[in-house]
């Protein structure tokens, strides 16, 4: 095939993408009117938390705040932006004193328009829909383990560019959600971004609350490599029982993890404790690629198979504030435990009348 | 010719937006969500409640009740952060702020 053909193909792609986006976007919305007690108000929302992690015999003590700023603008806009302001400090050899320093990132800054009820277009800084766990179960006020994924340097982060999503009833029982985006290069300091396009589909079963999808990206820079995941949610209505899967592919590895959460609610005895007592068990594995890992110092993908076991307990005393200890075992070329515990707090502050 | 093609497809993107705003605003002059029947309350805020455990109870546990007006804020992020539907969203909305 000549490189005219493939050209012509992929404009007619996009063309076509951008009609279907047209149609959509087409489709008359429902009303959102609002009573005025009900008109959205800008609210700075967002986490901290204070954590410890013991690493291999290395203490790291972990202060963190993920500030989010909301400011709704008429019936169909939304301005929002979270930053990442956060500490690591550790003690220096032979016993010294604590060392470290804050660091400050901005994950995402973006406009969204609410085209119509199936579609909402964004703008500007966005977290890189690949999966769920960057833009669904990130927050430490949300996550059940405080240590992420091994595999989540696999084509999350932040993009830079624009972006097209929604959701839609199939059926009574089916919804479907989508993402598309396309992301441009960025060498700014806090808007860093690759030039790449992909997107996300995701189909949820309500009856069994069943959520299956999956994920594909394409590098338009470099090696132009292909990423693709897929993920799959699980909460059984009879139970309080929160069982999440992903598993990631790209060019320098490909990996797993299989998380599951019980709230022991169902356990008669001290149950007002334990009600809000939740027990969490995760396994992961990855497996080395052609390449050469790649990901920034917080979040790098192992060079060498590793398989993990995680184990939490949180215990929530407000609905916005939990306590949590957990404990993992890195199990490759050398293996080590990790201990953390911590507290994580959620806060939402109006910016104006709120009622 | 691609940039053609490319300018054409905005072009249309831009125009259907148009429409789609307008039309969406006619029929939301028609619509009057904020005057309920007791009876039809009851369901909503049942329906509501479904509609919470099955969208936003899937990655988190419930919130406190925020006041009104920012509960609708809240809402509206999540719409977009959890692609839920829109109808979902105005049945979480009711259940959350009443």
């Amino acid at each position: 095939m000549n490189r005219r053909f493939i050209d012509c193909v992929r404009n007619r792609t996009l063309v076509l993408f951008l009609c279907l986006a047209a149609v959509i976007v087409a489709l008359p919305s429902r009303a959102i009117g609002q009573t005025p007690e009900e008109r959205p108000v800008p609210i700075i929302t967002g986490s901290a938390g204070y954590f410890t992690n013991v690493d291999a015999g290395q203490t790291e003590l972990i202060p963190e705040i993920n500030p989010v700023l909301l400011v709704p603008v008429g019936d169909r806009w939304l301005v929002e932006s979270r930053a990442k302001i956060q500490g690591s400090y550790v003690h220096a050899p032979n016993s010294g004193p604590l060392e470290g320093e804050f660091e400050e990132s901005l994950d995402y800054l973006q406009v969204d328009y609410i085209a119509n009820s199936h579609m909402t277009v964004t703008a500007g800084r966005f977290l890189t829909p690949f999966g769920i766990y960057n833009e669904r179960i990130y927050p430490i006020w949300i996550r059940d383990l405080q240590l992420v994924p091994l595999i989540f340097p696999i084509g999350t982060g932040s993009s830079d560019g624009i972006m097209f999503r929604g959701g839609f009833p199939l059926s009574p029982t089916v919804n479907i959600n989508y993402a598309a985006y396309f992301s441009t290069l960025s060498t700014v300091d806090q808007f860093e971004s690759s030039r790449l396009a992909g997107g996300r589909a995701g189909l949820f079963f309500t009856r069994p609350r069943i959520e299956v999808g999956g994920s594909w990206q394409k590098q338009l820079q470099d090696d132009r490599a292909n990423l693709f995941g897929f993920h799959f949610a699980w909460q059984p209505p009879p139970i309080p029982l929160n069982l999440r899967a992903e598993y990631a592919r790209s060019n320098f590895g490909s990996g797993y993890w299989v998380e599951g959460a019980y709230r022991l609610s169902q356990i008669a005895l001290w149950n007002k404790m334990m009600r809000r007592t939740e027990f969490v068990a995760r396994m992961q594995q990855t497996f080395p690629g052609e390449d050469k890992p790649t990901g920034n110092s917080d979040y790098r993908f192992p060079s060498s198979s590793v398989r993990q076991p995680d184990f939490g307990l949180n215990y929530y005393i407000l609905d916005g504030l939990k306590v949590e200890g957990g404990y993992s075992r890195w199990l490759g070329k050398h293996n080590w435990n990790t201990w953390t515990v911590g507290i994580a707090y959620r806060f939402a502050v109006p910016l104006g009348r709120p009622e | 010719m691609k940039y053609k093609f490319i300018v054409v497809a905005w072009i249309l993107v831009l125009v259907s937006a148009l429409f789609g705003t307008a039309s969406s605003r006619d029929s939301a002059r028609t619509n009057e969500p904020g005057v309920q029947t007791p009876d039809n309350a009851d369901v909503m805020r049942v329906e509501g409640e479904k509609r919470f455990r099955t969208n936003c109870g899937r990655c988190h546990a419930a919130p406190q009740k925020f006041p009104p007006r920012m509960m609708a804020t809240i809402v509206r992020h999540m719409r977009v952060r959890a692609t839920i539907t829109d109808e979902d969203m105005r049945l979480v909305l009711f259940y959350m702020t009443q």
